[in-house]
């Protein structure tokens, strides 16, 4: 076999290695670092770099190099570059612009009309003069750089943009939170009984749907249903909401209305979660269909409405009302208990108690309903009243 | 055809270093053979022998770190022997030239006779 024949051999493995490299699953550093050492290897140069021309600061940054002095590549200025030819080798020679100690060929490394940097190599370990075909084969690998390393930008600008996207949702949601975290306390404050209120609903309810297995933006959902459920009372008078003495019927028909009116409220929102309207408008809806405003019945009862009906019932009971003294946790659990089937879901009972029981246990990283329950309740007694009504609703 | 992880071992021989590259030298993994050298140079040991019988193939990479020992054994006036190379290690190294850079001996005890002889 010549001498020549070989050498074209050896060239197009160089080609196959640096195909290799650039398609490997590698980092983009130690891409880039092997691909220097593949033309390295293949031209015989004992120098080389890889330039990275940085558009915003309009300066080139070594990607990676060895053996050229770096004070003399970070003094190379990006115009002298672009007036030479795309991705064309060239000889450094005397250039005025470019003194890099060493160096004796460059290719401007181009994609379409963007210039992307540069590929620098010193003279060969031979001596011997760079032949046209081995120019003609640097600027196949010019080519071949230019685009790996413009792939590379556009992925990074994409990934900066998604992250800055995602920092920016988070801040929106933030501020979502905030303006009905805000929004609740007004609602709260009309009713000097009811402190709180919609915020321990909201805890409340996404305890028992993530008990229940419900993905993080459904939890989300009816932890923002549970802080608007009663946004519909801000249309209420504040005389009739603090009345002290039993309402008549049609102090009691207007009350009634605030979960029609919490419906109108919200469903001019677009939501990001689905049926927050849904469980808000029929949180005062019962299984046996006496509830209202529509007097739903069971098949017409989403599990969003069961699970924020219990546990505004339960927050209610557990409250300082103006009608009447709060009920103890046990007591409440009783009151409960008695009503389902009629007013509460069998299962939404069992999580609760389920959720409440792991809370008490400290089996629950952070508990969302012990936190608001009354301090002096005897834990051990809730515990096993609790146990009790898991086994007894585990077999029905 | 499962790949040989490539490592490196290396003694010392009188004021000589021996380097034992093994697998094949085509990625960035064969850095370890610059930096086993680089660790004698840097005691300064300027005769290096690399005994290639573990080594039989080598790509553009494995050509760019052997160039860069021989410039590390250059600038300090140091030798470089190869030896135990196979057929197409010899071939690749004398058609791009290389084997004017380096001493190529059949065997390791050859190339240390020579550093030895070369001492006296």
């Amino acid at each position: 076999m010549s001498a020549e024949l070989k050498k074209a051999l050896y060239n197009i493995s160089a080609l196959a290695d640096l195909g290799q490299e650039i398609t490997s699953v590698n980092a983009f550093h130690q891409k880039i670092q092997a691909v220097l050492y593949v033309i390295t290897g293949t031209f015989l140069a004992n120098k080389g770099a890889i330039l990275f021309y940085d558009k915003s600061e309009n300066r080139l940054n070594t990607l990676t190099q060895k053996g050229f002095p770096p004070a003399d590549l970070d003094r190379v200025n990006p115009e002298t570059l672009m007036s030479l030819g795309k991705n064309r080798p060239c000889l450094i020679g005397d250039h005025p612009g470019l003194a890099i100690a060493g160096a004796e060929i460059l290719a401007p490394l181009w994609v379409r009309d963007e210039f992307i940097g540069a590929l620098i190599l010193s003279g060969k370990l031979t001596a011997s003069p760079y032949s046209p075909e081995e120019l003609e084969l640097l600027n196949v690998i010019a080519n071949q750089i230019a685009i790996t390393i413009s792939n590379h930008a556009l992925f990074m600008d994409l990934s900066d943009k998604l992250e800055e996207n995602r920092k920016l949702y988070e801040e929106m949601r933030l501020i979502y939170h905030g303006t009905l975290q805000a929004f609740a306390a007004a609602i709260d404050a009309k009713d000097a009984h009811t402190k709180n209120h919609s915020h321990r609903v909201a805890k409340y309810s996404a305890a028992i749907a993530r008990e229940l297995g419900w993905s993080e933006h459904d939890i989300e959902g009816i932890y923002v249903a549970g802080y608007l459920h009663d946004v519909g009372k801000l249309a209420i008078s504040n005389e009739l909401l603090n009345k002290v003495t039993p309402f008549t019927p049609e102090e009691l028909a207007e009350i009634k209305k605030h979960s029609t009116l919490s419906h109108s409220i919200t469903s001019k929102i677009k939501f990001p979660w689905k049926n927050v309207e849904d469980m808000v408008w029929h949180h005062h809806e019962r299984l046996d269909g006496h509830g209202y405003p529509d007097a739903l019945t069971q098949d017409a009862l989403s599990d969003g409405v069961r699970i924020l009906t219990l546990a505004d019932s339960f927050d209610a009971m557990t409250t300082q009302r103006p009608y009447r003294k709060k009920m103890d946790v046990q007591t409440a659990l009783g009151e409960l208990r008695k009503c389902l089937n009629s007013q509460f879901d069998n299962h939404i009972m069992l999580v609760f108690c389920r959720v409440l029981d792991k809370e008490i246990k400290g089996d629950l990283p952070a508990p969302e309903i012990l936190p608001h329950l009354d301090r002096a309740s005897d834990l051990s007694v809730i515990s096993s009243m609790l146990e009790g009504i898991i086994a007894e609703l585990s077999r029905s | 055809m499962k790949s040989v992880q490539f490592s490196v071992t290396s003694r010392l021989a009188g004021d000589a270093a021996v380097i034992y590259p093994k697998g094949y030298l085509n990625s960035l993994s064969g850095e370890s053979l610059v930096n086993e050298c680089g660790i004698y140079i840097g005691k300064g040991i300027t005769k290096i022998v690399v005994n290639f019988s573990e080594t039989g193939l080598i790509n553009s990479i494995g050509i760019s770190l052997l160039l860069q020992i021989i410039e590390d054994l250059r600038n300090i006036e140091g030798t470089i022997c190869c030896t135990n190379m196979s057929k197409f290690l010899q071939d690749t190294f004398e058609m791009l030239g290389l084997i004017q850079h380096m001493q190529v001996f059949p065997g390791e005890s050859d190339a240390l006779k020579y550093l030895n002889a070369k001492t006296v």
